[in-house]
């Protein structure tokens, strides 16, 4: 695997306006297809989610995972080529996340994309998940202009990237241990908010008072990276030393201080790039303070902010197929001899 | 009839074309955890050698396992979304009915094997009756000396056959011999199922049409997920505790 380099389009004869692109999810715990045309109108994206299954375990359980995509595969396929309106002799690609992810998850939709690609005779494109959440951010608003700068935030990863192109991108700042999504889980279920912790804490949230606890908001005014392991610790510790604490005070309070930390990070580095454009994606983004405050401190500096559907945070087969149309673009198919990539970086090329 | 035949069950991966008992194309690589990068153009490969294209192709066939879950699941995966394109039905086979497939000239009753791990065994007893295998002991997974009980229960001559046995034999054999059974042990080439037998077996069951569609097929496990048997454990624990 080498860095991206600057680009021509090179494949521009591969995709146009019309092609449409078969797009396959299986990097976690969503079995997802979707059939986007010219990388950004999507005709279906149907999302089989696993969340219940994993519920009582508190987390997601990779061989638990892997078995239910098997079991879902086929009749989600089907879905979203019935709601396409389209036949599979109309599709021009197929696109599967190929990493990060989970490995014996990540096999499963790539076996699939494989074979649905070799049967079709069209291209395959192993799609990197990272960058299929900048498209998602992007597939909701169609005048995003780069430079753009997007917070990725998800129960898998913390970071704020610098899109200075389709295909250039660089992360800037990011978490140094827990990401966002992981210190919502952990702190939800040590409250006993159950899982998944992100919608819990929101709708505490709302019930409490975010000013009743100062937690520390970790190098607020130092750099672009975060830290959320010690905001997790000084929850934990004012719980065991205030047992009477109101839950939804602790929630609100521990919610604002991940979101002041999110949002002042965000908009320094917008500032320090000269990004006009700010953008959310990510299952975090899904949070409510987090969209409120981010739209409200934007507005304060006159930057435009994109903030994509609900549906467009968590994952999705449409980000894959549309950040495959522009992968298909840019560096042309991917080899049918490609594997499953579980630690692949943002950066990384397939 | 032409079928496409998959196996990637243990660690090797294994594709073959046959028209009807004809076979016409067959790849075997030992994998190692490679399935997914080399299924796929193998595939590619073995329809070229055949001069099929994929679009002829009338009946897929796939090894459900028991057997590696990752590797298992690439075949399977594969196979599903094959059939689902092309729009014709799927028949799943078992690994240790290829296995026992694939020595079913044997007189002898078989004992299909597969390497579970952790010092446990999936296996499966067959008899050959007028040339075709016949299951007397479905699949099953358990201690090798949970096997050894189940061969001297039995108390007939046995071919066994198999990853599973193979890598216990020296200590499956010792054990075996105090009880005076009469064992033979199958040849290590047989070791792995392998796409030819498995697209054997899958041409008599398709033309009785046991076959099922792409969302029917499931895979066979016969052991659940670590988290699953743990939780399992800990409910039962607090149940008596409370
Ligand atoms: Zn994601």
């Amino acid at each position: 695997m080498s860095t991206h380099e600057l680009t021509s389009s090179s494949f521009d004869e591969l995709v146009s306006s019309s092609s449409v692109v078969f797009g396959i999810e299986t990097s976690c715990d969503e079995t997802a297809a979707a059939v986007v045309m010219g990388g950004r109108d999507v005709l279906s994206s149907v999302v089989a989610s696993q969340l219940e299954i994993h519920a009582r375990f508190g987390g997601v359980v990779p061989e638990i995972a892997s078995r239910a995509h098997l079991e879902a595969l086929t009749a989600v396929i089907d879905q979203a080529l019935q709601k396409s309106g389209i036949g599979f002799n109309r599709i021009d690609a197929v696109a599967a996340t190929v990493g990060p992810g989970l490995v014996g998850a990540l096999l499963v939709g790539v076996s699939a994309a494989k074979s649905l690609a070799l049967v079709l005779d069209v291209p395959f494109v192993g799609v990197n998940h990272l960058e299929a959440h900048l498209y998602a951010a992007m597939l909701d608003d169609a005048n995003v202009e780069f430079p753009l700068l997007v917070l990725l935030v998800s129960g898998g990863h913390t970071m704020f990237v610098e899109v200075r192109e389709h295909g250039q991108y660089q992360i800037v700042g990011r978490t140094r241990d827990d990401a966002a999504g992981e210190a919502f889980d952990k702190v939800a279920r040590f409250l006993g908010l159950g899982y998944p912790g992100g919608p819990a804490i929101d709708a505490q949230a709302h019930l409490g008072d975010a000013k009743a606890i100062n937690f520390p908001r970790a190098m607020i005014n130092d750099g672009l990276d975060v830290s959320f392991s010690g905001l997790k610790t000084a929850v934990i510790n004012h719980v065991r030393k205030f047992p009477s604490v109101a839950t939804a005070d602790v929630a609100a309070s521990f919610q604002s201080a991940v979101v002041d930390v999110l949002v002042a990070k965000t908009l320094r580095a917008a500032e320090h790039l000269g990004a006009r454009t700010v953008a959310l994606g990510g299952g975090v983004a899904a949070n409510s303070l987090l969209r409120s405050e981010i739209s409200t401190a934007c507005a304060r500096k006159d930057f435009r902010v994109v903030l994509p559907s609900l549906a467009m945070c968590t994952d999705n087969a449409a980000m894959i197929a549309s950040a495959g149309w522009y992968r298909l673009r840019l560096s042309g198919p991917t080899s049918l001899d490609a594997g499953a990539y579980p630690n692949l970086g943002l950066t990384c090329a397939i | 009839m032409i079928i496409l035949a998959i196996d990637t069950a243990t660690g090797a991966v294994s594709v073959a074309i046959a028209n009807g008992k004809k076979l016409l194309a067959s790849a075997h690589v030992s994998s190692d955890r490679r399935h997914v990068e080399l299924l796929a153009p193998m595939i590619k490969n073995v329809c070229k050698q055949a001069d099929i294209s994929l679009r002829e192709i009338d009946v897929v066939s796939v090894d459900v396992g028991p057997g590696l879950f990752t590797g298992m699941r690439v075949g399977i995966a594969t196979a599903k979304t094959i059939s689902q394109a092309l729009d014709v039905p799927i028949v799943g086979i078992s690994s240790l009915d290829v296995l026992a497939r694939s020595v079913s000239t044997t007189e002898r009753v078989v004992l299909a094997t597969i390497d579970a791990r952790r010092g446990e065994l999936y296996w499966a007893m067959y008899r050959n009756d007028n040339s075709t295998c016949v299951e007397v002991k479905p699949p099953v997974v358990g201690t090798v000396s949970d096997c050894i009980v189940d061969l001297v229960d039995r108390g007939q001559a046995t071919l066994i056959v198999g990853n599973g046995a193979l890598r216990y034999q020296t200590a499956m054999a010792q054990s075996l011999e105090e009880t005076g059974l009469s064992i033979e042990w199958a040849s290590e080439q047989l070791a792995q199922p392998s796409a030819t037998v498995l697209a054997l077996v899958a041409a008599e069951r398709a033309l009785l049409e046991e076959w099922q569609t792409a969302g029917e097929l499931q895979a066979l496990y016969l052991r659940a997920p670590d988290a699953e048997i743990n939780w399992l454990t800990r409910s039962e624990q607090t149940r008596f505790a409370t």
